[in-house]
């Protein structure tokens, strides 16, 4: 059946190439590696003539020339596949005649002959890289932890990229940073350009991402199955050609094309079960919801409840709940994709289909990723000098969500907090409203309104209303002209573009508003780009050829968002703006251009020499007026000295390449910087949520915070970059090195600016600095290759130190991010991105402050007077033994991760199974568990279990690990003789609500099992008879399957803001990842 | 073949085509003219924004945090159990002491005040002075010192006037409002609508600047004494008179930014349960039998009452009662005791109070129900209760924390601090807890030894 279907969908590209068939020379053989090993999906093709096709799983391909190209003439045969070298042989076309041609390849783990994207229309291959790209094939983004995120995909995939996912939910938001950041505003995101097409990879939260829900960044709308590869442009070097928009790097996606030949069709569909995994959170089950050791139990209509679970022992027998597990269940993520691909020695068609269903690991119908995307790529030969082709993708992803993080309406927020003897079953009471803990027997929507309480989680996962419904069209035309043999010009026209129709609603009786609110948010974004080069190129005898390209780029970037925002439902439903008694709406659009030429030259010198050399000349509608254009440079140098030497190939070192490269990069000022302009919003923002705008009556108007700069310039990063790539044994291992320097100045940051002085907070400005310096290493070792048997290994590691040189003048600047008390800033002499928010006063800081009320005191004397001494940074205990607050903002975590490793293991035997996996370690990187300080005032996490204890002592026998040391007047004083004053402890200082962020920093290490995977290959002749297809890849794999890490809390990767923010590292009652068990068929012919 | 040069002439023509129409391609509309921000603003909008801002300094965090110091209100849970436990840094803050300054603040009372002079419009100058004078007199009770002789002047690290000069300046330009309401050319056109509260009228706004002459000047009776409190009767006198005309949030039921901040903050902003009433505070009331308890409080939740909750309550924030509180004080202090007793039964009937029995012996008696009427009359005024009890010791509160003080000011914002050396590092005592020049009282007003020492 399903045979006769795909003879359908095939039909018309069958019928062309039987016609063909009929006269003309068949060309036929098999590939194999030097092994014996069958390699498939290898391009064999006749370049001149521009026909070929790809060989199958057992390495056999087949293709027609047809007759009245096929005159007697003798043509190269080429053959390449990833990994190998490819190889050529010179066969003669004889009408009639049948040629069979196989080839044995070589192993190329470096991939030296491959053509590389380097950007901007222009292309080379390997051994003349200068610069470090690395190539990420599509099955390993088909493998990876999050496969239907394709940045979440590249994690673990390259040293010197790194990738953090939100949480597990459905459709959130991938982070991505290469070599550190590069910037202190926006988020660092590479810059995306799909088959030449830039497109936007943002990530906007509908009502702000602290709360609100998980949102996708864009670029997830790719669907992976559609990738061919991906090449990661890191430095920027290799950026350059991006000039601009390029600091972060580029990530250059191919997708996937036809080849000439017989139609290829490839079914595959994936069945992911996702659960979740809690990590080390520990909650208590031994007191109950109360205060003061006294439980409190609702007995009366419309009682308010304690927040906390101080209250009594809870007596045997009591029913818990455990309000962590019982809002996860099991998850499941369903992936099929269907294309279909071939064509003739003029036309080439590539048509896909992919539909991703997934139903998430919370509870409830709320959390849904659905995602459905088509692409049809085509091309045609239209004369012998020109190529056109289209490409054209369609993308509807549609999600439902659940309240997350910072917001009374989390779902983790209400669940965590209730206490445990609470059953948030049912959720709603008698009279259908909402049963919160903390005001269980409600007779009213009134009486809740007026009451405090946190949503329970039930109520929040059952709630419907948060979505969001994207359509998205990417689209291009492409025209290549060869007038001459050395001179050829391509065209690239693209446009990105999509709907996204977001609906953030609280329905009535929710705790942030028991009145009701819904939020539609409308994103529209339009992104055109014209890219245009033309290169020409010459050979100078054997020795000396060169290449010259000149190109324009024009761009323009369309962006609409109207946000309407309505208070009050007049009836439950439907949850939409004209059921509320009141609206706002807001509008917020913004255009930018782009109007940019390059050019760059290359030459290679005796096979064994490579230069580039170029310049891009940017012109941005964001720059200051009197900055509108701007240059910038590369240039790099690769010498493959293995060749020089005569050695390639052999012995011990069988190939060697040095490379020296710099280039700079920039990053264009925010869009309107420049302007100085006026607000409604009030300066005055409480920290709590209250605040005013300015348009009561006919409407008055303020100052904006900030001050625009009409001065300003692109922000420009200049790196230099050193490696080496290397092959022993005759490439049985390899070692890439690089080591970068880069350094960013005309950083554009808000300065602070003294209100005082000028009656603005801030102003826009260039000048900061900063600067990464760091070392990338891939080693790979293919101790074993036989025909039966080949066995690989690899490891990689990025280390990169990121420093804040200078932030014109002022020490920090906040980032946000995070909350009062620990958010996110650039801090000069640390990494951007680092956590800021109170200590404990410590010893041997030089502390002199006013810290009881008795005057400036200097602390290190006090230190120094307790008996002993003191060590530095030594807990201060005042008189009371407890530690005091250090009013002093200052620097409390880096989730900077010190380095980054993965390994990797791949065993194929038979050429049937392959077994494989994959081990990520991150080594330090701060994180904020900002959960657990939180579920210590509130008395739920288990650590509170002290308070039973009457002996409490800091450095004794309570919190010994944080504190080590102590020092001061009442280091020997025990200041927990009782569970009161516990608890007034966890409610103070001791706990989240206090000022001191610090205590709940953590090391975020960790190593986690990514992937374990087996494939079995099946091709044999019954599948074709039986099924229609040749071949099948049958997988079975574990994803995320383990975590070895001492962080106390959910997940050490939980980024409560996701990609929308700069700072990672805050950890707030957000969803860790998933663990996933996956069973995935692929079926081909 | 195709020639080489015509070619050349193709590539060249399309390169100039698509590069031909791009002679403004990087600037003009959209491009570099925001479309979603004004960039315009006339006197009558700046003073009308600042006015909402106003109210954000009187009626916001800046009004909960020192209400809850001043232990009319208390933390129950999360941040503000921290707070109430006087724990503040300069993160708790961010926001107040820019806002004196920043948009809403003194930057948009210069535009307005140049935009005024231009049009020759006393009206909306001296409006726009009196809330000068309102907000740094606000600011000097919150902050002490502040940067005022020397702000918006452009200059690198402006010098802070000490507390004093600030209360002294804030008196002249509350002088100056005064004198410029005065004026009747046909040019003076006031605010109007644009000012909620009052319309513009230059009668009420007059009268709102003596009353709030005669406060600042009782802030500084610390320190000036009995000059003082001479001065503070002198304005008070002029000052507000009525009820009908108190100075008052226009808050309304909607849209959300337009409610009233207990509203909000209890409600949309989900802190609802953050903050409920002090037991102190209700017990005085209880004791007191006084039938305000049920206007401020709902006695069932210990919470603020359903009415001053209301999104549309319109709170009020300067008003005739403590207008006639500061002439009882000010006549007791300068020794007018029958004046005093007299006008402190005239804000009791403002109340619906009969006349004050214990008062009645006058003496340490009568001072004491003048401020206890002034405490309770400064309800969710918390900067206006907290100043009191920093002026007298009344009443004379136990500390929430048994080692600690109640703090005498706030600290000024991180980037203020960053941006200008003058500004102390916190916790040096001087950007600390208290004023240099306003210690501890050492005994209460209302007798005995000040607990807070």
């Amino acid at each position: 059946m399903l045979k006769r279907i795909l003879s359908v969908i095939g039909a018309s590209a069958m019928v062309a190439s039987a016609a063909l068939a009929q006269s003309g020379t068949t060309v036929s053989g098999r590939v194999t590696n030097t092994a014996g090993a069958p390699l498939a999906g290898a391009s064999v093709f006749i370049p001149s003539l521009n026909v070929g096709t790809q060989t199958n799983d057992a390495g056999r391909y087949t293709f027609v020339v047809a007759g009245n190209r096929a005159a007697g003439q003798t043509v190269a045969l080429t053959v390449r596949v990833i990994g190998y070298t490819a190889a050529s042989t010179q066969i003669t076309l004889t009408n009639g005649r049948d040629i069979t041609e196989n080839f044995t390849l070589t192993s190329n783990p470096l991939r030296l002959g491959e053509v590389v994207v380097t950007g901007a229309g222009t292309e080379t291959t390997r051994e003349k890289l200068g610069v470090t790209i690395n190539t990420v094939d599509s099955s390993a983004i088909r493998r990876a932890a999050n496969p239907q995120n394709l940045v979440s995909g590249l994690a673990a995939q390259a040293p010197g990229v790194e990738v953090r996912t939100q949480s597990g939910e459905p459709g959130a938001s991938a982070d991505i940073k290469i070599r550190g950041g590069s910037s202190l505003s926006g988020t660092n995101q590479p810059l995306f350009v799909v088959d030449g097409v830039p497109i936007d990879n943002s990530t906007s939260s509908t009502t702000g991402g602290q709360g609100s829900t998980v949102s996708a960044n864009r670029a997830s709308d790719i669907n992976p199955d559609d990738i061919a590869s991906v090449d990661i442009l890191k430095g920027s070097a290799a950026a350059a050609i991006y000039g601009a928009r390029a600091a972060n790097g580029v990530v250059l996606i191919t997708t996937k094309s036809g080849h000439s030949g017989p139609t290829r069709y490839n079914f595959t569909t994936s069945t992911n079960v996702d659960n979740i995994d809690t990590g080390n959170l520990k909650l208590q089950t031994d007191y109950g919801q109360g205060g003061g050791g006294v439980t409190q139990v609702c007995t009366k209509p419309n009682c308010v409840m304690n927040s906390n679970s101080f209250g009594g022992k809870l007596a045997a027998g009591t029913p818990t709940y455990d309000h962590l597990n019982e809002i996860y269940n099991t998850g499941y993520t369903f992936d099929n994709n269907l294309s279909v691909s071939g064509g003739n020695d003029r036309t080439t068609f590539y048509a896909s289909g992919g539909v991703t269903n997934q139903d998430g690991v919370l509870v409830g119908p709320q959390n849904k990723y659905n995602r459905a995307t088509f692409r049809l790529k085509g091309s045609e030969q239209v004369s012998s000098t020109l190529r056109v082709g289209g490409n054209f993708n369609f993308i509807d992803t549609r999600g439902n969500y659940v309240q997350k993080g910072s917001n009374v309406s989390g779902v983790l927020l209400g669940a965590l907090r209730s206490p445990p003897n609470f059953n948030n079953l049912p959720y709603l009471n008698d009279l259908g409203l909402q049963r919160p803990y903390r005001f269980p027997n409600p007779t009213s929507v009134q009486a809740l309104e007026n009451a405090g309480y946190y949503d329970n989680p039930f109520f929040v996962l059952n709630s419907p209303g948060n979505k969001s419904e994207l359509n998205r069209s990417i689209a291009s035309f492409n025209a290549d002209w060869n007038p001459l043999s050395w001179l050829s010009f391509n065209e690239n026209l693209g446009a990105d573009q999509y709907t996204d129709s977001r609906l953030e609603a609280l329905p009535i009786t929710s705790a942030g508003n028991a009145a009701g609110t819904v939020t539609r948010n409308d994103f529209t974004f339009l992104e055109i780009d014209h890219n245009l080069t033309g290169t020409a190129k010459h050979t100078f005898g054997d020795n000396f050829s060169g290449t010259i390209t000149v190109g324009q780029n024009l761009n323009s970037r369309r962006d609409r968002n109207l946000n309407s925002n309505g208070q009050q439902f007049l009836s439950p439903t439907p949850l939409a703006l004209q059921n509320t008694v009141s609206q706002t709406s807001s509008q917020n659009e913004s255009l930018a251009h782009i109007e940019s030429y390059f050019g760059q030259a290359t030459a290679d010198l005796y096979n064994q020499l490579y230069f580039t050399l170029g310049v891009r000349n940017d012109g941005f509608s964001t720059f200051g007026a009197s900055n509108r254009r701007s240059n910038f440079p590369k240039a790099s140098a690769a010498w493959n000295f293995t060749h020089a030497m005569g050695i390639d190939g052999k012995g011990v070192l069988s190939y060697g390449k040095l490379r020296a490269a710099y280039g700079e990069t920039g990053k264009e000022p925010p869009v309107y910087g420049t302007i100085t302009a006026f607000s409604t919003g009030s300066t005055f923002g409480s920290g709590y949520g209250d605040g005013i705008n300015t348009l009561f009556g006919p409407g008055g108007i303020v100052s904006g915070f900030s001050q625009g700069n009409n001065a300003l310039r692109p922000e420009r990063s200049k790196e230099l970059e050193f490696g080496g790539d290397f092959g022993f044994f005759n490439q049985r291992a390899d070692l890439s090195i690089t080591s970068y320097n880069k350094q960013t100045s005309d950083v554009i940051i808000q300065v602070p600016t003294s209100a005082a002085a000028t009656g603005y907070g801030s102003k826009l400005e260039n000048g900061a600095k900063l600067s990464n310096r760091g070392i990338e290493l891939a080693f790979n070792v293919r101790p074993i290759e036989t025909q039966n048997v080949s066995l690989q290994l690899g490891t990689q590691f990025a280390h990169n130190k990121g420093n804040v040189d200078n932030l014109l003048g002022a020490e920090f600047i906040g980032l946000g991010g995070g909350f009062t008390g620990a958010n996110g800033s650039a801090t000069v002499g640390y990494a951007p991105g680092v956590i800021r928010g109170s200590d404990f006063i410590r010893c041997g800081r030089g502390l002199k402050l006013d810290y009881n009320g008795s005057g400036v005191q200097d602390i290190d004397a006090l230190c120094a007077a307790t008996p002993g001494g003191y060590k530095k940074n030594a807990l201060f205990l005042g008189a009371d033994g407890l530690p005091v607050p250090d009013p002093t903002d200052r620097v409390i975590a880096d989730p900077n991760p010190k380095y980054t490793m993965n390994y990797t293991a791949s065993l194929k035997l038979w050429n049937r199974f392959t077994f494989s996996g994959l081990l990520d370690l991150r080594k330090g990187g701060n994180v904020w568990n900002g959960t657990e300080g939180i579920l210590i005032t509130k008395g739920t996490s288990a650590l509170t279990d002290v308070r039973g204890t009457t002996n409490g002592q800091f450095g004794v026998n309570f919190d010994t690990k944080t504190y080590p040391y102590t020092a001061g007047p009442g280091v020997a004083v025990v200041p927990f003789t009782s569970q009161a004053k516990w608890d007034s402890w966890f409610a103070g200082n001791g706990g989240g609500f206090g000022p001191v962020g610090e205590q709940f920093v953590e090391d975020g290490s960790f190593v986690k099992l990514r992937e374990l995977a087996v494939t079995y290959t099946l091709d044999a002749a019954w599948l074709n008879h039986v099924v229609g297809f040749t071949s099948a890849d049958i997988r079975i794999a574990g994803r995320n399957l383990h975590t070895w890490t001492k962080y106390s809390g959910l997940d050490p990767e939980a980024s409560l803001g996701g990609a929308e923010f700069l700072t990672q590292g805050f950890d707030y009652f957000n969803s860790p990842q998933t663990r996933s068990f996956v069973v995935s068929v692929s079926l081909n012919r | 073949m195709i020639k080489p040069w015509k070619i050349a002439s193709v590539a060249a023509l399309a390169v100039l085509g698509v590069a031909g129409c791009t002679g403004d391609f990087l600037s003009g509309g959209q491009l570099t003219t925001d479309p979603n921000r004004p960039t315009s603003a006339t006197a009558a909008q700046l003073v009308g924004g600042v006015q909402s801002n106003l109210w954000s300094l009187w009626g916001s965090d800046p009004a909960r945090v020192t209400g809850m110091w001043a232990q009319q209100f208390k933390g129950l849970i999360s941040q503000y159990v921290s707070l109430y436990q006087y724990a503040h840094d300069e993160t708790t803050t961010n926001g107040f002491h820019t806002g004196l300054y920043a948009g809403g603040g003194l930057v948009d009372l210069a535009k307005a005040d140049s935009l005024a002079i231009k049009g020759n419009d006393k009206h909306t100058l001296g409006i726009s002075q009196i809330m000068e004078g309102a907000l740094m007199g606000t600011g000097a009770d919150i902050f002490g010192d502040l940067v005022y002789s020397q702000a918006l002047q452009g200059k690198t690290n402006p010098t802070l006037d000490k507390q004093q000069a600030v209360y002294d300046s804030v008196q002249k330009v509350l002088s100056a409002g005064i004198a410029n309401m005065a004026s009747s050319n046909p040019t003076d056109v006031g605010p109007g609508s644009y000012d909620q509260v009052y319309g513009g009228n230059p009668a009420s706004w007059t009268k709102l600047a003596y009353t709030l002459k005669a406060r600042f000047y009782m802030h500084t009776a610390k320190v000036d004494g009995l000059a003082a409190y001479t001065s503070a009767l002198a304005n008070a006198k002029l000052g507000l008179n009525d009820p009908s005309i108190d100075y008052k949030g226009v808050f309304q039921a909607s849209p959300l930014a337009e409610t009233n901040f207990y509203y909000q903050f209890n409600g949309p902003a989900g802190r609802g349960g953050y903050m409920g009433i002090d037991p102190q505070f209700i017990n005085l009331l209880v004791t007191r039998n006084d039938p305000r308890l049920s206007d401020y409080i709902d006695t069932t939740a210990d919470y603020v009452s359903a009415t001053r909750n209301a999104p549309d309550y319109q709170q009020t924030y300067v008003s005739a009662a403590e207008n006639l509180l500061i002439w009882s004080e000010a006549a007791y202090r300068t020794g007018d005791p029958a004046t005093a007793l007299t006008k402190l039964n005239a804000a009791r009937a403002l109340a619906g109070l009969g006349p004050d029995v214990a008062a009645a012996a006058g003496g340490q008696a009568l001072l004491t129900e003048i401020l206890t009427e002034e405490y309770i009359n400064d309800f969710q005024l918390g900067e206006e209760a907290w100043n009191l009890y920093k002026r007298t010791c009344f009443p004379n509160l136990t500390p929430t924390v048994s080692n600690l003080k109640m703090p005498r000011r706030l600290y000024y914002d991180s980037g203020e601090r960053q941006t200008n050396t003058n500004i102390p590092d916190a916790g040096t005592g001087v950007n600390g807890s208290f004023n240099q020049l306003d210690p501890s009282a050492t005994t209460s007003d209302g007798g005995g030894a000040c607990l807070d020492q």
